[in-house]
């Protein structure tokens, strides 16, 4: 057993310790620790966003230097600032109808290939398909089941009819996909959770009380 | 049914204790298992082993302290199999906050390598065989503009170079001298990397995740829009197996001295919910006899 001298490490530990005493109970450690990082969070990117995106994108560019064009942006992200007066709160419509343009734009196209099409294309029964799964023959039985339960799932959201005879089957199939798949995420975020126990337990015990290398 | 009702009854502080326990003991004495290597994986590997000498590789950090216990070890052991094969590397980020985290890796993970190196050709020079980019807000905006140009969307690195003086990059201009790009992210860029470069531009794409989200992009592997994909921790312990058993590099593998703390709060977590619904079943049987 090797305890840490850094003072920054102690820190880090008891405050770990303060979060992890909300298990027990609510309590003023977990308050104070939970405040503080709300507060060290805010700081710190306010100061980050200043040094490193208002300032030398917008302010040292416009004020310092003198490009003049820079008025443009500046302008319209003050914009922003008018919802705090009601009598031209409307106004903030220009920037976000301008940001919301600009990425709408962007995005549709990108997003129907990479989020749609391809999405649909993953789920045809073609020979291509089935390697994918690396499975040697097995593969086609994957893929149907893939074919199956994407047809399904999708039938069970689909509410302009009553979910009777051949509807009333496939959604209730559809059901049991929805199920397995909720039960896989539950599984990953069991995993996921545990690793980040793993994680602070593994600094608990290495770099603060030097249990573990 | 008494025992039934202390089951039913059992204190939650318990099953943190009992949890802690087993968490913790495997910890305090390690041992690292042979890790079984899965297919995401292994296509992962053979994806950065296969570049091209002309040809780079991009990684993209982008997760935060907060899944650093499951992305760090990837991105440690990606480095290292980079590094290892003396790969054009450059390091971004689409997001600021994981800055200091990416800058943390490398320099442990160049460390580790000049550390045994015993020639200039030996060592992992920053400029000549990698560089960090940095971060260039917001998100869209570089994925797109380094279809055109890498230095013109990035004119000065993390450490405030200007980027076109640096000898890597007269090597690689744009997506066209990139092979693969590795997105590790406890979020979306993942995807975004694919709508973005890869649709658009053709950008082979692998990832990184968090467990939490590995629902939500298997998708994208099965359609091969993924090159190859680390889930978790269990994938960054899968990733380190690979490093040290292909190419022999020995570091300490966070990841996989985890596993078994993984594994056996896995069990008792598999044991209460069965205890939990055997004794939900009993209380209904017992209901509808009354």
């Amino acid at each position: 057993m090797n305890i840490s001298g850094n003072p920054w490490i102690w820190v880090s530990a008891l405050m770990s310790l303060a979060i992890f005493s909300f298990l027990y109970r609510d309590n003023p450690f977990y308050r104070f620790a939970e405040h503080v990082f709300v507060g060290v969070a805010n700081g710190w990117a306010v100061t980050f966003y200043w040094h490193n995106v208002l300032a030398p994108s917008l302010f040292d560019p416009l004020f310092r230097q003198g490009q003049l064009y820079y008025i443009i942006p500046f302008a319209a992200g003050m914009l922003y600032f008018t919802r705090f007066i009601p009598r031209v709160s409307w106004l903030v419509r220009i920037p976000i109808g301008l940001y919301m343009g600009y990425y709408v734009g962007v995005s549709i196209p990108a997003t129907i290939q990479a989020y749609i099409i391809k999405q649909v294309q993953g789920t045809i029964l073609s020979a291509q398909n089935f390697q994918a799964w690396n499975a040697g023959n097995a593969g086609v039985v994957w893929s149907i089941i893939l074919f199956i339960g994407v047809i399904c799932t999708v039938s069970y959201f689909f509410f302009s009819r009553e979910h009777k005879g051949v509807l009333g089957l496939s959604a209730r199939v559809g059901i049991i996909f929805v199920m397995i798949g909720f039960g896989a995420a539950f599984g990953y975020t069991v995993m996921a959770r545990i690793s980040l126990l793993i994680g602070r337990l593994q600094f608990l015990l290495g770099p603060w009380l030097g249990i573990i290398e | 049914m008494k025992i039934l009702d202390i089951l039913n009854n059992i204190d939650r502080r318990i099953i943190y204790l009992i949890l802690l326990t087993v968490v913790v003991l495997p910890l305090i004495f390690p041992s690292v298992e042979k890790v079984r290597v899965m297919p995401p994986v292994r296509k992962l590997y053979e994806a950065i082993d296969n570049i091209p000498p002309e040809k780079g590789l991009i990684i993209d950090f982008d997760y935060e302290p907060q899944t650093a216990p499951e992305l760090d070890p990837m991105s440690f052991a990606i480095l290292r199999h980079a590094f290892h094969r003396r790969i054009k590397l450059l390091v971004l980020s689409l997001y600021v906050q994981p800055l200091g985290l990416a800058q943390n890796a490398l320099t442990q993970v160049v460390e580790e390598f000049n550390s045994a190196a015993q020639t200039s050709e030996d060592s992992i020079i920053y400029g000549r065989d990698y560089v960090f980019l940095g971060w260039v807000p917001p998100p869209i905006i570089p994925i797109l503009g380094m279809a055109e140009s890498i230095t013109n969307v990035y004119r000065v690195d993390y450490y405030g170079n200007q980027t076109d003086t640096l000898p890597l990059m007269a090597q690689i201009e744009n997506y066209n001298d990139i092979d693969l790009l590795v997105s590790i992210s406890g979020a979306d860029p993942p995807k975004w990397w694919v709508a973005y470069a890869q649709s658009r531009f053709g950008l082979r794409v692998g990832a990184g995740i968090t467990a939490v989200s590995a629902s939500e992009f298997y998708p994208y592997l099965q359609t091969g829009q993924f090159s190859g994909m680390l889930v978790g921790m269990k994938g960054a312990a899968e990733y380190e197996e690979m490093v040290e058993r292909k190419l022999e590099v020995k570091a300490r593998r966070k990841a996989s001295e985890a596993l078994l703390s993984l594994t056996y709060a896995h069990l008792v977590i598999i044991i209460f919910i069965v205890i939990g619904n055997i004794g939900y079943f009993i209380r209904r049987r017992d209901r509808r006899k009354q």
